[in-house]
């Protein structure tokens, strides 16, 4: 088991490894004076040198390179001529936001899709399934920041109940966080419908049946037990297109987390910005992809014990 | 003699699902096709010019004067619009899904045939991208690049290529096993051959069912894109750009938002639908084999 | 006082390919203590027989009609009656143990709940004392520990073992074994088969035995079924039937079997509770199985 967890951590630093690189690669291969990407379309000459200097611009690209590794290990991922801070503060300032915003996202789907998905599942080819999987199907299919917008004018225009914008108070978490759900549900529910559909085909559920379980103990306890791993899967890789959606539902709702920070960094062309929140972003879904990796063992014996036969 | 009778039968799974399979492929091409033969034909249809500005008019309501989805903030005509719009999306979506097609599928079959270290490095590499939040890296990339319909095109592909390798790779695997490839090597010809010729065929009749679901992730994405400023100008703004330029507009002219919204749904729905409903028919001749397997139960296989 | 009697009972599958009639007008009857054995290849519909009997196969694919009572219970019109019997006077021993159970418990939760399923009122540290019991009873060594593991950390043929003892843990009226012995290894089945006879003697329990293996009906039964594409086509008392075929069909069942000597090579000859009763080689009759479907490919999720 514990090769298993190094390699999976191997994997988490070589995928930032590789992010951070393509990164800094994109930035300077891209057309245009990187040195204006960094110190803002506005800048003087003298300004330009500084930061050819700072980011040693003038010097092979491997240096650079390394020079811009050192500087992540610092901390140090440049400033933010738009905040005129370091980028990295301005992220992490604005981080707790998000994460709030995705937990809470997270949860709601979790609570809905789980059930959904089995109900789904015991009910297949019904036409309360074909209902419900047509409108799963809608809800994964929809814009997520048209459904935000659809939200804003219903809850908060026409019934004025939640407000539209901002973090002022809790209510605030609630129209963006269902936004984002919505389409997390969808997806969920239909991989969990899936997964405990074909799991439920299996031949230990027939055996089980043959010995009187039944109902809600088979499908729960025998069906969606041994469905985890995949669910489990599932969300882990759910959590990259999450973030995804959080970022546009930042935007639509004026949430103050790290999505609505790279697009306003996007018309500013505040580069060290962007690139801070794209390293920050992917540090953090690859932590919790390695959380979800650690997780299995506890879910499945035979990833736990290893297989060491009695005879 | 058979106490199967027709009430019985109609209710059994294999009939329902048949149906359900038929109801959805149905149902989702003719959404489909509402929203894709009017935007093919927009240059034939009667509709006024999209760039067309009318101060008069900024802002009328669907059925003003000629103006089936009424106007925008410049008194611009919205059908018109979303068709033109339209013919953008579709054929950035297009281009996206080939380009990710290709690349997906080549490289899935790579990895799945030749395995080893070649599936490998292909499989981490799609592994690392389905975790990462693509979407800002996307940004990144227009906003360096400059936001044209090949860069965006580009982007979506490269944010699409790993479900089609994913599942290309699998099917490769199933299909390397079959004897037909064991026999074609005994008869000397070479693995890239037989690869070419043998089994990518076999698994290209999965292609249709993929590229429809990558065309409907290739559309939601791109219309987020040009939601957040990163989408195509020229020649026209996309659905997303709309959407976004009406927000303002939400109380006194909702037809901006939400039109272009419903256009995005159906499409995205019906291409999905479609999707599904041939997924499951495909699954349909395996019901024959589980109907055979199933008198067996625990353990055979 | 049979515990199971079928008449004219049949079984319709409603496939894609269109109703399939996989059990065709069959009749058998059950006595308590005794063995009876249907014999067939694959998809000769033995498998269906048994399953649908018991009330396992799913009612959007299949259809029974005609008279089959278990245990009093009308099986054809009363789903619920057989539900209840499940795991409390019937009990299923499954072919293949490495699928049968679920891997995410242990054996020993498992066995748990089947006691305490099958005797009602079971309290739950009684249940544990039991499930001990039973694993000792079909010969596991050291059942105190092997009850805290899980499926896959077993050999098959101490799984079939465990397999049965959870069948057993209701003390069932009726065993019905489906092909018990198919996926282990020959040295491996006698002591299974061993351990049937033993238990059968011991508590009485009536066995179905579904299997396509000659050796083992010719071992077990008191009366053979053969069975093809769904029909009996013979039916008789084990000796006879074995000595004395009436039919082409099974005269050609007998034949395919490679000569019959006492060459200790031959499967199941050896085994470490060899009783005395004369060992035949085992007969596998020859049949082509279905290939398993290949895994469908995932739905594209990503987003």
């Amino acid at each position: 088991m514990f090769r298993y967890l190094a390699l999976r951590i191997a994997q988490a630093i070589l995928t930032i490894f590789v992010t951070v690189t393509i990164v800094f690669l994109l930035i300077r291969l891209a057309p245009g004076d990187p040195a204006y990407a960094y110190a803002g379309p506005l800048a003087t000459a003298e300004q330009l040198d500084a930061v050819r200097r700072q980011f040693g611009l003038d010097q092979p690209l491997i240096v650079q390179y390394f020079h811009f590794l050192g500087g992540i290990f610092q901390g140090d991922t440049g400033t933010s001529y738009s905040f005129r801070q370091p980028a990295l503060s301005v992220v992490m300032d604005r981080l707790p936001y998000t994460i709030t915003l995705a937990i809470a996202a997270i949860v709601i789907a979790i609570i809905i899709s789980i059930p959904l998905g089995v109900w789904m599942a015991r009910r297949q080819n019904t036409g309360r399934e074909a209902t419900a999987s047509i409108l799963t199907i809608a809800g994964q299919s929809m814009p997520d920041f048209w459904i935000g917008i659809m939200l804003v004018t219903l809850f908060s225009v026409l019934l004025p109940w939640f407000p539209s914008s901002g973090f002022e108070t809790w209510g605030g978490l609630v129209l963006p966080a269902l936004t984002v759900a919505i389409l997390q549900v969808a997806v969920l529910s239909r991989i969990v419908r899936r997964e405990v559909a074909q799991t439920l085909q299996a031949p230990f559920i027939t055996v089980a049946r043959s010995r009187g379980v039944a109902g809600a103990g088979l499908v729960w306890g025998y069906g969606v037990r041994n469905s985890l791993v995949p669910v489990v899967t599932a969300l882990g890789t759910r959590f990259a297109g999450l973030l995804n959606g959080v970022v546009v539902v930042e935007v639509v709702f004026g949430w103050p987390g790290i999505g609505s920070l790279v697009v306003r960094a996007l018309e500013t062309r505040d580069y060290p910005l962007i690139q801070s929140t794209v390293v920050v972003t992917a540090i953090l879904a690859v932590l919790v992809q390695l959380v979800v990796d650690l997780v299995y063992p506890l879910l499945d014996p035979r990833v736990r014990l290893g297989r060491k036969v009695v005879s | 003699m058979s106490a199967v009778t027709d009430s019985v039968f109609k209710k059994s799974a294999v009939v329902r699902a048949a149906r359900a399979t038929r109801v959805k492929i149905i149902v989702g091409a003719v959404l489909t096709l509402i929203v894709v033969v009017p935007i093919v034909l927009a240059r034939v249809l009667p509709v006024p010019d999209p760039n067309a500005q009318d101060v008069f008019l900024r802002l009328a309501a669907p059925g003003t004067e000629g103006h089936l989805f009424g106007t925008d903030q410049l008194g611009r005509d919205l059908f018109s619009r979303i068709l033109y719009g339209g013919q953008v999306s579709l054929l950035i979506g297009v281009m996206a899904v080939l380009v990710s097609g290709v690349l997906g599928v080549v490289l899935g079959s790579l990895a799945g045939y030749y395995g080893g270290k070649v599936d490998a490095v292909i499989s981490r590499l799609i592994e690392a991208q389905l975790s990462l939040p693509l979407l800002m890296m996307l940004l990144l990339v227009v906003a360096l690049f400059g936001s044209s319909i090949p860069v965006i095109a580009f982007v979506i592909a490269i944010a699409n290529w790993p479900e089609p390798a994913r599942l290309t790779r699998a099917m490769v695997l199933v299909e390397r096993e079959k004897p037909y490839v064991a026999a074609a090597v005994v008869l000397g010809v070479k693995r890239f051959a037989i690869l070419l010729k043998h089994v990518i065929p076999n698994v290209i009749s999965q292609a249709v069912v993929l590229a429809l679901l990558l065309l409907a992730q290739a559309v939601l994405l791109e219309s987020a894109l040009s939601f957040l400023g990163a989408g195509p100008q020229r020649p026209f703004a996309t659905w997303g750009r709309i959407i976004s330029d009406g927000q303002d507009f939400i109380g006194s002219a909702w037809w901006i938002v939400t039109i272009p919204g419903l256009v995005i749904a159906f499409l995205v729905i019906g291409v999905n639908l479609i999707g599904d409903g041939l997924q499951q028919g495909s699954v349909g001749a395996a019901f024959r084999r589980l109907a055979r397997s199933v008198t067996a139960m625990p353990g055979r296989k | 006082m049979s515990v199971i009697d079928l008449n004219d009972y049949s079984v319709e599958l409603m496939t894609a390919a269109g109703v399939l009639k996989a059990v065709d007008s069959v009749a058998l009857t059950l006595e308590a203590g005794k063995t009876v054995t249907i014999i067939g290849e694959s998809g000769s519909g033995k498998s269906t027989t048994a399953m649908s009997l018991l009330g396992l196969l799913d009612h959007g694919l299949a259809v029974s009609s005609g008279k089959a009572s278990l245990l009093g219970v009308d099986a054809v019109k009363d789903r619920r009656g057989v539900d209840a019997l499940r795991g409390r006077r019937v009990g299923l021993i499954p072919q293949d143990p490495m699928t049968a159970l679920s891997p995410v418990h242990t054996v020993g939760a498992q066995l748990r709940q089947a006691v305490r399923r099958g005797r009602p009122g079971t309290s739950k540290a009684d249940a544990a004392r039991v499930a001990v019991e039973l694993l000792g009873s079909v010969r596991i060594p050291e059942p105190e520990t092997q009850v805290k593991k899980y499926p896959h950390q077993f050999s098959g043929g101490m799984l079939q073992r465990v397999l049965i003892a959870i069948a057993l843990a209701a003390e069932p009226e009726i065993l019905v074994a489906d092909e018990p012995t198919s996926a282990l290894d020959v040295t491996v089945q006698a002591s299974v088969l061993d351990l049937l006879l033993e238990l059968q003697e011991r508590t009485g329990v009536a066995i179905l035995l579904i299997t396509h293996d000659l050796g083992v009906a010719r071992l077990m039964s008191d009366t053979i079924h053969v069975m093809r594409r769904g029909r009996f086509v013979e039916s008789g008392p084990a000796d006879r039937l074995v000595n004395d075929p009436q039919e082409e069909y099974t005269r050609k069942l007998l034949a395919a079997v490679p000569s019959m000597t006492d060459a200790p090579a031959v499967a199941g000859a050896k085994g470490p509770t060899a009783s005395g009763r004369r060992r035949a080689d085992a007969g596998h009759a020859e049949s082509d199985t279905d290939s398993a479907a290949p895994a469908a490919a995932n739905e594209g999720e990503a987003r």
